[in-house]
């Protein structure tokens, strides 16, 4: 499901927020620090703030709805990652590097555009839940025309 | 409601991307970025709806929506649980969001594409801050506004109110409002640009932190943030317009994907990489006299008390600027006592040397333009003008001319009413200080002039 350049975009220097639901279907959101993908190319898991988590991690436990917003700051290409939950853990120790570099691409991403890297340094990054996401749709979200559109 | 939502109007320009969550019917969650966040009343925001997509989709089916703003001043996030009331397609809100997102259109040639379909009304139902998007605690690097200190005090007012009424000419006044912009309000980059002669367009007046002057450049109405101030005679502010340009050029490539073929782009005015605009109509009794705008490489450098201030400001200089104009047709030959206003850059910069010294000015006819030495120089009528005055100059060694007689010039061709002689004469004067500042205007009381040559002139005539 994740194509081989879909996996070279989330590699670094994007932008992520995941998206879930509650039972009466209020939407909640909560901003990714960093995302990985499983060799299977079928799961990723998207490292969000644990600060942050609680009301993701109810809804997800509740019914498994996930969506993920990715997109690259400087040219705003963006997907959109619908998916099933499969499990959540708190992120490592030994995840703790890579996620703190990833969140580092992307305020040197976002710096590009005009946000010195101390706009949002401040904002925590660790410690992290590891919510893991089987992959079953992926659809363009660039801004325009073809917004919305499956990717193959 | 927790959090008042009008204390957090810095939110709302788009500085810092927003974030919409929505659900559809059958619980598919769907999270993706909004290009504008605009603040309605206490209990209202609008969100833009420019393209047909899923979060819109969803928003029919399921009318809960969450999006998060981030205030630019102190980076605290907010988020603010919504509920969608209706969509609006004319109206105060629905036309300030349109005049913003129009304004990136023209500079990006997506007039048509990339512009506002609706303003989505929502109900705010709570407004709470975001833990894990918590405030700045780097007090060593505060905003300009988050110092506190006000840009707009009552004493910088009169400062600059008192330098306007010292202005004895339109050149004078002009510049001294944008010395006083910069000097008592620290707006370093801006310009004026006044009703041109043909209708719909404006010119450029006068400029202040441009090294290459600009003055004499046009704006079509509905070109840039000038042209879509002066068409929609109210102002525009944009934050983020670097930002704003990126996303545009997104909209612009998946557009070119669609089949879609975008417009020419035209290039941005001033600053090559202006991060905040803002411009005001220069409006008298409901009619544009021209157009203020103001630019900064700052993201967020013109806060909504700006605005309000600027555009306050901006009626009391149209006044003042048509009141000179008038004045200035009144043709009283009294001499003017004051100094002549310091140009607002340095002639030699954008001066092409002379040869010899010797300038061929060529007329093409046809065009209506002067070129000098192989260069343009100036079109329409302020190149009318200059062609009769140096002719007369060769054909009689007439030096001194009154603006009364170019009235009466027939061939000139002058509009019956409202000829805004005055102010063509003025942009003639400016152009001639750019390019060739030894063909001078110079000024030799209220309604006379003298045309001064340092070098010999070679006329000729073009089809």
């Amino acid at each position: 499901m994740v194509t081989g350049e879909l996996a070279t975009f989330l590699s670094g220097q994007i932008d992520i927020h995941i998206g879930t639901r509650d039972a009466s279907l209020r939407p909640h959101s909560a901003r990714v620090s960093a995302v990985s993908v499983e060799d299977d190319r079928e799961h990723v898991v998207a490292f969000v703030p644990a600060l942050g988590a609680d009301a993701i991690l109810r809804d997800l436990d509740a019914n498994g709805q996930a969506a993920l917003f990715v997109g690259r700051p400087p040219d705003n290409l963006a997907y959109q990652l619908k998916g099933s939950f499969t499990g959540a853990r708190p992120a490592s120790g030994d995840e703790r590097e890579y996620i703190e570099q990833f969140w580092d691409s992307f305020l040197e991403a976002m710096a590009v555009i005009g946000f010195d890297r101390s706009t949002f340094r401040h904002w925590p990054v660790w410690p992290c839940v590891a919510v893991r996401i089987r992959v079953t749709a992926v659809f363009c979200q660039t801004p325009g025309p073809g917004t919305g559109a499956p990717v193959a | 409601m927790s959090v008042p939502l009008e204390t957090l109007t810095s939110s709302f320009q788009g500085l810092i991307p927003a974030v919409l969550a929505t659900c559809s019917l059958d619980g598919v969650p769907n999270v993706t970025l909004l290009s504008h966040v605009e603040y309605v009343d206490p209990r209202h925001v609008a969100l833009s709806f420019q393209f047909f997509n899923k979060s819109r989709r969803n928003i029919a089916e399921n009318p809960q929506a969450l999006v998060k703003i981030i205030d630019p001043d102190t980076r605290q996030g907010w988020a603010l649980d919504l509920r969608f009331v209706r969509s609006e397609t004319s109206g105060p809100v629905f036309e300030r969001m349109a005049l913003r997102i129009e304004a990136v259109a023209s500079y990006s040639g997506l007039k048509g594409i990339f512009r506002l379909r609706a303003a989505d009304i929502y109900e705010v139902l709570a407004v709470e801050p975001i833990a894990e998007e918590p405030a700045t605690v780097d007090t060593a690097r505060p905003t300009p506004h988050a110092s506190g200190d006000p840009v707009f005090t009552m004493r910088a007012l009169q400062d600059l109110s008192a330098r306007i009424h010292r202005a004895l000419t339109l050149e004078s006044l002009l510049d001294s409002i944008l010395i006083g912009l910069e000097e008592y309000f620290g707006f370093t980059h801006s310009m004026i640009l006044l009703a041109g002669e043909e209708e719909g367009a404006l010119v450029t007046m006068s400029t202040r932190g441009y090294p290459e002057g600009g003055v004499g450049s046009e704006a079509r109405y509905g070109q840039g943030i000038a042209g879509m101030v002066a068409e929609a005679r109210k102002p525009i502010r944009i934050s983020g317009l670097m930002r704003a340009m990126l996303y545009a050029l997104a909209v612009h490539r998946s557009a070119q994907e669609q089949g879609y073929r975008p417009e020419r782009q035209i290039p941005l005015p001033g600053l090559s990489n202006p991060d905040s605009q803002l411009g005001v109509p220069l409006l008298v009794r409901g009619e544009v006299i021209g157009v203020l705008c103001i630019e900064s490489e700052t993201p967020y450098r013109f806060h909504e008390e700006d605005k309000q201030t600027i555009e306050l400001l901006g009626s009391y200089l149209a006044i003042a600027i048509q009141n000179m104009q008038l004045l200035e047709r009144s043709d009283t030959h009294e001499p003017i006592a004051e100094a002549p206003a310091p140009t607002t850059q340095d002639p030699a910069v954008a001066a092409k040397p002379m040869i010899a010294g010797r300038r061929e000015v060529t007329m093409y006819g046809d065009e209506e333009c002067i070129l000098v030495d192989g260069e343009y120089l100036i079109r329409s009528l302020p190149a009318r003008i200059l062609w009769k005055l140096l002719s007369a100059r060769c054909r009689e060694g007439r030096n001194e001319f009154t603006n009364r007689e170019l009235r009466l010039d027939k061939s000139l061709n002058l509009p019956e009413y409202k000829d805004n002689l005055e102010t063509r004469l003025l942009l003639l004067r400016r152009r001639l200080e750019q390019k060739c500042p030894d063909i001078r205007i110079v000024p030799r009381g209220r309604g006379r002039f003298a045309l001064q040559l340092d070098c010999d002139v070679e006329l000729r005539e073009r089809a």
